[in-house]
Protein backbone atom coordinates (compact mmCIF):
# COMPACT_ATOMS: atom_id res chain seq x y z
CA UNK A 1 0.00 0.00 0.00
CA UNK A 2 2.46 2.69 0.84
CA UNK A 3 6.23 2.56 0.54
CA UNK A 4 8.70 2.68 2.88
CA UNK A 5 9.01 6.48 1.59
CA UNK A 6 5.66 7.59 1.69
CA UNK A 7 5.45 6.06 5.18
CA UNK A 8 9.07 7.98 6.30
CA UNK A 9 7.42 11.24 4.90
CA UNK A 10 3.99 11.17 6.35
CA UNK A 11 5.48 10.41 9.66
CA UNK A 12 8.06 13.48 9.62
CA UNK A 13 4.90 15.31 8.79
CA UNK A 14 3.41 14.12 11.42
CA UNK A 15 6.06 14.42 13.76
CA UNK A 16 6.43 18.21 13.19
CA UNK A 17 2.90 19.22 13.55
CA UNK A 18 2.31 17.00 16.90
CA UNK A 19 5.54 18.24 18.32
CA UNK A 20 6.41 21.47 16.39
CA UNK A 21 9.74 20.68 15.68
CA UNK A 22 11.78 20.84 12.48
CA UNK A 23 12.74 18.25 10.50
CA UNK A 24 16.38 18.25 11.12
CA UNK A 25 15.57 17.69 14.63
CA UNK A 26 14.38 13.92 13.78
CA UNK A 27 17.41 11.79 14.18
CA UNK A 28 16.14 8.06 12.75
CA UNK A 29 18.18 6.23 14.84
CA UNK A 30 17.90 7.30 18.23
CA UNK A 31 15.51 6.95 20.87
CA UNK A 32 12.26 9.30 20.72
CA UNK A 33 12.53 9.96 24.35
CA UNK A 34 15.93 10.95 24.61
CA UNK A 35 16.46 12.71 21.62
CA UNK A 36 12.79 14.52 21.14
CA UNK A 37 12.53 14.39 24.61
CA UNK A 38 8.71 12.66 23.51
CA UNK A 39 6.46 11.72 26.73
CA UNK A 40 3.85 8.97 26.61
CA UNK A 41 1.47 11.32 26.01
CA UNK A 42 2.59 12.61 22.84
CA UNK A 43 3.19 8.98 21.40
CA UNK A 44 -0.35 8.44 21.95
CA UNK A 45 -1.34 11.75 20.17
CA UNK A 46 0.86 10.83 17.58
CA UNK A 47 -0.96 7.36 17.38
CA UNK A 48 -4.18 8.77 16.89
CA UNK A 49 -2.67 11.24 14.16
CA UNK A 50 -1.48 8.00 11.87
CA UNK A 51 -4.90 6.39 12.63
CA UNK A 52 -6.04 9.86 10.86
CA UNK A 53 -3.69 10.27 8.31
CA UNK A 54 -2.58 6.77 7.14
CA UNK A 55 -5.50 4.89 8.13
CA UNK A 56 -3.36 2.35 10.15
CA UNK A 57 -4.89 1.20 13.42
CA UNK A 58 -2.29 0.69 16.14
CA UNK A 59 -2.84 -1.35 19.34
CA UNK A 60 -2.67 0.69 22.46
CA UNK A 61 0.76 1.16 23.99
CA UNK A 62 2.19 -0.74 20.59
CA UNK A 63 4.42 2.69 19.97
CA UNK A 64 6.62 3.03 22.49
CA UNK A 65 8.47 6.53 23.22
CA UNK A 66 11.94 4.25 23.25
CA UNK A 67 11.82 3.37 19.76
CA UNK A 68 13.51 5.21 17.47
CA UNK A 69 11.75 7.20 14.58
CA UNK A 70 13.06 4.18 12.37
CA UNK A 71 11.26 1.75 14.55
CA UNK A 72 8.27 3.44 13.88
CA UNK A 73 8.61 3.42 10.10
CA UNK A 74 9.27 -0.39 10.30
CA UNK A 75 6.05 -0.70 12.59
CA UNK A 76 4.04 0.36 10.49
CA UNK A 77 5.05 -0.50 7.18
CA UNK A 78 3.97 -4.19 8.70
CA UNK A 79 0.56 -3.53 8.92
CA UNK B 1 1.84 34.49 64.27
CA UNK B 2 5.15 34.90 62.70
CA UNK B 3 5.83 37.46 59.85
CA UNK B 4 5.83 35.94 56.67
CA UNK B 5 7.38 38.38 54.09
CA UNK B 6 5.93 38.91 50.54
CA UNK B 7 8.80 39.56 48.16
CA UNK B 8 8.23 39.56 45.03
CA UNK B 9 4.77 39.33 42.76
CA UNK B 10 3.39 38.40 39.18
CA UNK B 11 0.47 39.54 37.60
CA UNK B 12 -1.54 38.79 35.01
CA UNK B 13 -5.04 40.63 34.95
CA UNK B 14 -7.47 42.54 32.58
CA UNK B 15 -5.80 45.59 34.04
CA UNK B 16 -2.48 44.77 32.57
CA UNK B 17 0.26 42.51 33.02
CA UNK B 18 2.97 44.45 34.44
CA UNK B 19 2.77 45.65 37.55
CA UNK B 20 3.54 49.24 37.10
CA UNK B 21 0.14 49.08 33.89
CA UNK B 22 -1.58 47.54 36.62
CA UNK B 23 -1.47 49.98 39.40
CA UNK B 24 -2.07 52.55 36.98
CA UNK B 25 -5.18 50.90 35.79
CA UNK B 26 -6.51 50.29 39.61
CA UNK B 27 -5.15 53.75 40.49
CA UNK B 28 -7.38 55.37 38.11
CA UNK B 29 -10.42 53.22 38.95
CA UNK B 30 -10.86 52.50 34.62
CA UNK B 31 -12.72 49.19 34.04
CA UNK B 32 -11.62 46.50 32.09
CA UNK B 33 -14.99 44.55 32.02
CA UNK B 34 -16.20 43.91 28.34
CA UNK B 35 -18.55 42.77 26.53
CA UNK B 36 -17.47 38.93 26.11
CA UNK B 37 -16.66 38.19 22.30
CA UNK B 38 -14.55 35.30 22.26
CA UNK B 39 -17.15 32.92 21.50
CA UNK B 40 -21.25 33.55 20.73
CA UNK B 41 -22.39 34.37 24.47
CA UNK B 42 -25.76 35.79 22.96
CA UNK B 43 -27.85 33.73 24.84
CA UNK B 44 -26.26 34.20 28.30
CA UNK B 45 -27.72 35.77 31.16
CA UNK B 46 -24.42 37.73 32.42
CA UNK B 47 -22.15 38.09 29.06
CA UNK B 48 -19.17 40.57 29.74
CA UNK B 49 -16.01 39.51 31.58
CA UNK B 50 -12.27 41.06 32.21
CA UNK B 51 -10.03 39.58 29.64
CA UNK B 52 -6.80 39.14 29.78
CA UNK B 53 -5.08 40.99 26.79
CA UNK B 54 -1.18 40.26 25.62
CA UNK B 55 -0.34 37.50 27.03
CA UNK B 56 1.46 36.07 24.57
CA UNK B 57 3.90 39.09 24.76
CA UNK B 58 5.41 38.50 28.20
CA UNK B 59 5.21 34.69 27.50
CA UNK B 60 8.29 31.87 26.74
CA UNK B 61 6.00 28.49 27.19
CA UNK B 62 7.03 26.72 23.75
CA UNK B 63 4.22 26.11 21.53
CA UNK B 64 4.91 22.24 21.89
CA UNK B 65 3.78 23.04 25.93
CA UNK B 66 0.82 25.05 24.62
CA UNK B 67 -0.87 22.03 23.04
CA UNK B 68 -0.60 20.50 26.36
CA UNK B 69 -1.81 22.88 28.60
CA UNK B 70 -5.31 24.91 29.52
CA UNK B 71 -5.07 28.70 29.62
CA UNK B 72 -4.82 28.77 33.32
CA UNK B 73 -1.79 26.94 33.46
CA UNK B 74 -0.04 29.11 30.40
CA UNK B 75 -0.92 32.03 32.79
CA UNK B 76 0.14 30.65 35.80
CA UNK B 77 3.70 29.95 34.50
CA UNK B 78 3.64 33.41 33.35
CA UNK B 79 3.50 35.00 36.57
CA UNK B 80 5.52 32.77 38.27
CA UNK B 81 8.16 33.94 35.92
CA UNK B 82 7.76 37.83 36.27
CA UNK B 83 7.56 36.74 40.09
CA UNK B 84 11.00 35.28 40.52
CA UNK B 85 12.09 37.90 38.77
CA UNK B 86 10.65 40.93 40.66
CA UNK B 87 12.18 38.58 43.84
CA UNK B 88 14.94 38.30 42.26
CA UNK B 89 15.42 34.95 43.36
CA UNK B 90 17.78 32.30 40.94
CA UNK B 91 16.46 29.17 41.87
CA UNK B 92 20.10 27.45 40.78
CA UNK B 93 21.25 29.06 43.97
CA UNK B 94 18.03 27.49 45.97
CA UNK B 95 18.00 23.88 47.31
CA UNK B 96 14.43 22.86 44.77
CA UNK B 97 13.65 20.46 47.55
CA UNK B 98 12.51 23.05 50.08
CA UNK B 99 10.46 25.22 47.75
CA UNK B 100 7.31 24.99 47.15
CA UNK B 101 4.18 25.75 45.40
CA UNK B 102 1.03 27.02 47.19
CA UNK B 103 -2.00 27.87 44.20
CA UNK B 104 -5.27 28.69 44.38
CA UNK B 105 -8.37 27.48 41.50
CA UNK B 106 -11.57 27.07 42.04
CA UNK B 107 -12.83 25.51 38.52
CA UNK B 108 -9.75 23.95 36.65
CA UNK B 109 -9.15 24.31 32.92
CA UNK B 110 -12.34 23.90 31.31
CA UNK B 111 -11.72 25.14 28.08
CA UNK B 112 -9.41 22.37 27.48
CA UNK B 113 -11.83 19.88 28.83
CA UNK B 114 -15.29 21.20 27.26
CA UNK B 115 -13.01 21.13 23.81
CA UNK B 116 -12.28 17.62 24.53
CA UNK B 117 -15.53 16.51 25.88
CA UNK B 118 -17.42 17.89 22.39
CA UNK B 119 -14.71 16.06 20.24
CA UNK B 120 -15.90 12.57 21.99
CA UNK B 121 -19.47 13.13 21.23
CA UNK B 122 -18.72 13.89 17.81
CA UNK B 123 -15.51 11.63 17.30
CA UNK B 124 -16.12 8.90 20.09
CA UNK B 125 -13.20 8.22 22.76
CA UNK B 126 -10.97 8.56 20.09
CA UNK B 127 -11.60 12.43 19.74
CA UNK B 128 -9.92 13.53 23.03
CA UNK B 129 -6.97 14.57 23.06
CA UNK B 130 -4.35 12.56 25.72
CA UNK B 131 -2.98 15.56 26.83
CA UNK B 132 -6.52 16.28 28.06
CA UNK B 133 -5.39 13.83 31.24
CA UNK B 134 -3.08 16.20 32.39
CA UNK B 135 -4.33 19.35 31.04
CA UNK B 136 -7.56 20.73 33.14
CA UNK B 137 -7.35 19.52 36.63
CA UNK B 138 -7.04 22.38 39.43
CA UNK B 139 -3.43 21.06 40.44
CA UNK B 140 -2.53 21.14 36.47
CA UNK B 141 -0.59 24.43 37.20
CA UNK B 142 1.23 23.73 40.24
CA UNK B 143 2.47 20.77 38.52
CA UNK B 144 3.46 22.71 35.39
CA UNK B 145 5.39 25.44 37.46
CA UNK B 146 7.24 22.30 39.47
CA UNK B 147 8.03 20.64 36.32
CA UNK B 148 9.25 24.15 34.63
CA UNK B 149 11.56 25.10 37.38
CA UNK B 150 12.24 21.44 38.79
CA UNK B 151 10.93 22.35 42.17
CA UNK B 152 10.54 19.51 44.25
CA UNK B 153 8.85 20.95 47.65
CA UNK B 154 6.03 20.41 49.79
CA UNK B 155 3.21 21.98 47.37
CA UNK B 156 -0.21 21.95 47.26
CA UNK B 157 -3.30 23.58 45.55
CA UNK B 158 -6.61 24.83 47.23
CA UNK B 159 -10.02 24.35 45.56
CA UNK B 160 -12.29 26.66 47.84
CA UNK B 161 -14.75 28.90 45.35
CA UNK B 162 -13.64 32.09 45.29
CA UNK B 163 -11.23 31.64 48.58
CA UNK B 164 -9.12 29.77 46.76
CA UNK B 165 -5.70 31.59 46.31
CA UNK B 166 -6.09 33.27 49.64
CA UNK B 167 -6.33 30.24 51.76
CA UNK B 168 -3.60 29.09 49.55
CA UNK B 169 -1.67 31.92 50.25
CA UNK B 170 -2.69 31.61 53.91
CA UNK B 171 -1.48 28.19 54.19
CA UNK B 172 1.56 28.37 52.54
CA UNK B 173 2.69 31.54 55.48
CA UNK B 174 1.94 28.26 57.98
CA UNK B 175 3.82 26.16 56.17
CA UNK B 176 6.75 28.10 55.96
CA UNK B 177 6.13 28.68 59.99
CA UNK B 178 6.33 24.94 60.65
CA UNK B 179 9.82 25.24 58.64
CA UNK B 180 8.66 23.02 55.96
CA UNK B 181 9.60 24.68 53.32
CA UNK B 182 12.34 27.66 52.29
CA UNK B 183 10.16 29.31 50.64
CA UNK B 184 7.26 29.42 48.40
CA UNK B 185 5.42 30.74 45.09
CA UNK B 186 1.83 31.18 46.18
CA UNK B 187 -0.85 32.70 44.63
CA UNK B 188 -3.65 31.41 41.68
CA UNK B 189 -5.27 31.04 38.66
CA UNK B 190 -8.36 30.94 37.12
CA UNK B 191 -9.63 31.03 33.13
CA UNK B 192 -13.52 30.82 33.58
CA UNK B 193 -14.33 33.05 29.86
CA UNK B 194 -15.29 29.50 28.13
CA UNK B 195 -18.57 28.38 27.03
CA UNK B 196 -19.22 25.98 29.84
CA UNK B 197 -16.93 27.80 32.58
CA UNK B 198 -19.21 30.73 31.81
CA UNK B 199 -22.59 28.87 31.57
CA UNK B 200 -21.97 27.03 34.91
CA UNK B 201 -20.94 30.68 36.94
CA UNK B 202 -24.40 31.96 35.52
CA UNK B 203 -26.37 29.35 36.88
CA UNK B 204 -24.94 30.32 40.48
CA UNK B 205 -26.99 33.45 39.85
CA UNK B 206 -24.53 35.31 41.18
CA UNK B 207 -23.48 37.43 37.85
CA UNK B 208 -24.33 40.36 37.02
CA UNK B 209 -27.11 40.56 33.83
CA UNK B 210 -26.18 44.40 33.68
CA UNK B 211 -24.47 44.07 29.93
CA UNK B 212 -25.34 47.02 28.22
CA UNK B 213 -22.62 48.64 30.50
CA UNK B 214 -19.98 46.73 31.10
CA UNK B 215 -17.91 49.27 32.66
CA UNK B 216 -20.59 49.91 35.72
CA UNK B 217 -21.76 46.20 35.60
CA UNK B 218 -19.90 45.19 38.80
CA UNK B 219 -20.93 47.33 41.70
CA UNK B 220 -19.78 46.28 45.04
CA UNK B 221 -22.18 47.89 47.72
CA UNK B 222 -24.21 50.04 45.66
CA UNK B 223 -27.81 49.82 46.00
CA UNK B 224 -28.94 48.56 42.53
CA UNK B 225 -25.69 46.13 42.61
CA UNK B 226 -26.58 42.45 40.65
CA UNK B 227 -23.66 40.26 41.06
CA UNK B 228 -20.28 40.05 40.21
CA UNK B 229 -18.33 40.25 36.40
CA UNK B 230 -16.36 37.25 36.16
CA UNK B 231 -12.61 37.59 35.03
CA UNK B 232 -9.59 35.79 34.02
CA UNK B 233 -6.11 35.88 35.61
CA UNK B 234 -3.03 34.94 37.47
CA UNK B 235 -1.03 36.16 40.25
CA UNK B 236 2.09 34.64 42.22
CA UNK B 237 3.53 35.94 44.81
CA UNK B 238 6.99 34.84 46.71
CA UNK B 239 6.17 34.54 50.56
CA UNK B 240 9.55 33.79 52.36
CA UNK B 241 10.54 34.05 56.22
CA UNK B 242 12.61 36.80 58.01
CA UNK B 243 15.88 34.48 58.40
CA UNK B 244 16.10 34.83 54.19
CA UNK B 245 14.87 38.57 53.82
CA UNK B 246 18.30 39.47 56.13
CA UNK B 247 20.35 37.30 54.06
CA UNK B 248 19.53 38.08 50.75
CA UNK B 249 18.60 41.86 50.95
CA UNK B 250 14.91 40.88 49.50
CA UNK B 251 12.92 43.79 49.27
CA UNK B 252 9.87 43.22 51.13
CA UNK B 253 6.67 44.47 50.27
CA UNK B 254 4.66 43.83 52.87
CA UNK B 255 4.15 41.01 55.78
CA UNK B 256 1.42 38.52 56.25
CA UNK B 257 0.70 38.82 59.98
CA UNK B 258 -2.41 37.07 60.67
CA UNK B 259 -5.24 34.27 59.07
CA UNK B 260 -8.61 33.12 59.98
CA UNK B 261 -10.53 30.96 58.17
CA UNK B 262 -14.25 29.48 58.95
CA UNK B 263 -17.37 27.92 57.57
CA UNK B 264 -20.97 29.30 57.47
CA UNK B 265 -22.69 25.85 57.84
CA UNK B 266 -26.05 27.23 56.67
CA UNK B 267 -26.34 27.02 52.69
CA UNK B 268 -24.48 25.89 49.59
CA UNK B 269 -24.30 28.74 47.65
CA UNK B 270 -25.43 31.83 49.49
CA UNK B 271 -23.47 33.18 52.76
CA UNK B 272 -25.59 32.79 56.49
CA UNK B 273 -27.72 36.09 56.77
CA UNK B 274 -26.39 36.69 60.17
CA UNK B 275 -22.70 36.76 59.25
CA UNK B 276 -21.39 35.54 62.81
CA UNK B 277 -18.74 32.99 60.99
CA UNK B 278 -17.22 35.50 58.88
CA UNK B 279 -17.38 37.93 61.54
CA UNK B 280 -15.47 34.83 64.06
CA UNK B 281 -13.08 34.92 60.87
CA UNK B 282 -12.12 38.47 61.24
CA UNK B 283 -11.55 37.93 64.76
CA UNK B 284 -9.28 34.91 64.44
CA UNK B 285 -7.63 36.91 61.86
CA UNK B 286 -6.83 39.53 64.11
CA UNK B 287 -6.14 37.82 67.35
CA UNK B 288 -3.52 35.91 65.45
CA UNK B 289 -2.02 38.91 64.14
CA UNK B 290 -2.22 40.63 67.90
CA UNK B 291 -3.89 43.78 66.15
CA UNK B 292 -7.36 44.79 67.49
CA UNK B 293 -9.83 46.31 64.82
CA UNK B 294 -8.92 49.70 65.47
CA UNK B 295 -5.34 49.26 64.16
CA UNK B 296 -7.12 48.28 60.53
CA UNK B 297 -6.53 50.93 58.27
CA UNK B 298 -8.42 49.64 54.88
CA UNK B 299 -10.16 46.34 54.18
CA UNK B 300 -10.06 44.79 51.11
CA UNK B 301 -13.37 43.24 50.58
CA UNK B 302 -14.80 40.18 48.80
CA UNK B 303 -17.44 42.44 47.20
CA UNK B 304 -19.28 39.77 45.68
CA UNK B 305 -21.64 42.12 44.30
CA UNK B 306 -24.70 40.22 45.79
CA UNK B 307 -27.15 41.58 47.78
CA UNK B 308 -27.12 39.39 50.61
CA UNK B 309 -22.99 38.98 49.55
CA UNK B 310 -22.16 42.41 50.34
CA UNK B 311 -24.77 43.21 52.85
CA UNK B 312 -23.68 40.36 55.07
CA UNK B 313 -19.98 41.50 54.53
CA UNK B 314 -20.96 44.78 56.07
CA UNK B 315 -22.98 43.15 58.78
CA UNK B 316 -19.99 41.46 59.47
CA UNK B 317 -17.17 44.30 59.62
CA UNK B 318 -19.65 46.73 61.64
CA UNK B 319 -20.12 43.33 64.04
CA UNK B 320 -16.47 43.30 64.58
CA UNK B 321 -15.11 46.69 63.98
CA UNK B 322 -18.25 48.42 65.93
CA UNK B 323 -18.21 52.47 65.50
CA UNK B 324 -14.93 52.12 63.71
CA UNK B 325 -16.80 50.48 61.07
CA UNK B 326 -17.82 53.89 59.92
CA UNK B 327 -14.22 55.10 59.76
CA UNK B 328 -11.93 52.15 58.52
CA UNK B 329 -11.38 52.57 54.63
CA UNK B 330 -13.27 49.61 52.76
CA UNK B 331 -12.76 49.34 49.06
CA UNK B 332 -13.07 46.16 46.14
CA UNK B 333 -10.93 47.04 43.55
CA UNK B 334 -11.90 43.48 41.47
CA UNK B 335 -14.99 45.47 40.38
CA UNK B 336 -12.35 47.32 37.90
CA UNK B 337 -11.06 43.62 36.61
CA UNK B 338 -13.98 41.71 37.40
CA UNK B 339 -14.05 38.66 39.50
CA UNK B 340 -11.11 36.01 38.54
CA UNK B 341 -13.43 33.51 41.21
CA UNK B 342 -10.31 31.05 42.56
CA UNK B 343 -7.69 33.78 41.73
CA UNK B 344 -9.20 36.55 43.50
CA UNK B 345 -7.61 36.42 46.68
CA UNK B 346 -3.79 36.76 45.21
CA UNK B 347 -4.99 39.72 43.47
CA UNK B 348 -6.72 41.32 46.24
CA UNK B 349 -3.02 40.91 47.78
CA UNK B 350 -1.15 42.24 45.17
CA UNK B 351 -3.13 45.37 45.17
CA UNK B 352 -3.24 45.67 48.70
CA UNK B 353 0.71 45.51 48.65
CA UNK B 354 1.05 48.37 45.66
CA UNK B 355 -1.26 50.22 47.50
CA UNK B 356 0.92 50.19 50.97
CA UNK B 357 3.87 50.81 48.76
CA UNK B 358 2.64 53.97 47.14
CA UNK B 359 0.45 54.98 49.79
CA UNK B 360 -2.73 55.45 48.15
CA UNK B 361 -6.42 53.10 48.90
CA UNK B 362 -7.14 51.89 45.61
CA UNK B 363 -11.20 52.44 45.26
CA UNK B 364 -14.12 50.13 44.58
CA UNK B 365 -15.94 51.56 41.45
CA UNK B 366 -19.68 51.92 40.37
CA UNK B 367 -20.63 53.11 43.40
CA UNK B 368 -23.26 55.42 42.79
CA UNK B 369 -26.29 54.91 45.38
CA UNK B 370 -25.36 54.43 48.54
CA UNK B 371 -27.28 51.42 50.53
CA UNK B 372 -28.41 52.07 54.27
CA UNK B 373 -27.61 47.93 55.05
CA UNK B 374 -23.73 48.38 53.70
CA UNK B 375 -23.17 51.70 55.48
CA UNK B 376 -19.13 51.45 55.83
CA UNK B 377 -16.69 54.32 54.90
CA UNK B 378 -15.73 53.47 51.48
CA UNK B 379 -13.12 54.35 49.00
CA UNK B 380 -14.78 55.28 45.95
CA UNK B 381 -14.05 55.77 42.18
CA UNK B 382 -10.13 56.63 42.27
CA UNK B 383 -7.54 56.19 44.52
CA UNK B 384 -7.17 58.11 47.60
CA UNK B 385 -3.85 58.99 49.52
CA UNK B 386 -3.51 57.24 52.77
CA UNK B 387 -0.54 55.67 54.06
CA UNK B 388 -1.45 52.37 54.85
CA UNK B 389 -0.31 50.21 57.70
CA UNK B 390 -2.38 46.84 58.59
CA UNK B 391 -4.69 46.11 55.81
CA UNK B 392 -7.02 43.10 56.49
CA UNK B 393 -8.63 41.09 52.93
CA UNK B 394 -11.36 38.98 53.01
CA UNK B 395 -12.23 36.25 50.51
CA UNK B 396 -15.40 34.12 50.62
CA UNK B 397 -17.01 31.13 48.78
CA UNK B 398 -19.96 29.20 48.17
CA UNK B 399 -20.40 26.53 50.59
CA UNK B 400 -19.96 29.11 53.09
CA UNK B 401 -16.41 29.38 52.82
CA UNK B 402 -14.86 32.67 54.69
CA UNK B 403 -10.89 33.54 54.54
CA UNK B 404 -9.14 36.69 56.14
CA UNK B 405 -5.55 37.91 55.68
CA UNK B 406 -3.85 40.24 57.32
CA UNK B 407 -0.97 42.32 55.68
CA UNK B 408 1.33 44.66 57.69
CA UNK B 409 3.49 47.49 55.92
CA UNK B 410 7.49 46.69 56.71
Amino acid sequence: MYTQTDIETKLKSIFKKVLDIKESEIIPGAKLDESLGIDSTEMVEISVVIKKELGITLKDGELKKTYSFNDIVGILKSK
Amino acid sequence: MEKIAITGLGVISPSGIDKRVFWANIKAGRSAVEKIERFDASLYPSRIAGHVKELEGYSNVSSRLLKKIDLFSHMALVASELCLEDAKINLADEDLKRVGIFMGNAIGGWLYAETELRDMYMEGREGVSPFMASAWFPAAPQGQISINYGIKGFSKTIVADRASSLMAIGYAARTIIRGKCDFILAGGMEAPVTPYALLCCNTSGMLTESNEHPHSAYRPFDKNRDGLAIAEGAGVLTLEPQSRITKRGAHVYANIIGYGTTTDAVNRIEPSQDAVQLGRAIKIALEDAGLSPKDIDYISADGAGTQIGDATEAKAIKNVFGDYARKVIVSAPKSIYGNMLGASGVLDVITTVLAMEHNMVPPTINYETPDPDCDLNFCVNKAQAKEIKNALIINRGRGGINCVLILQKP
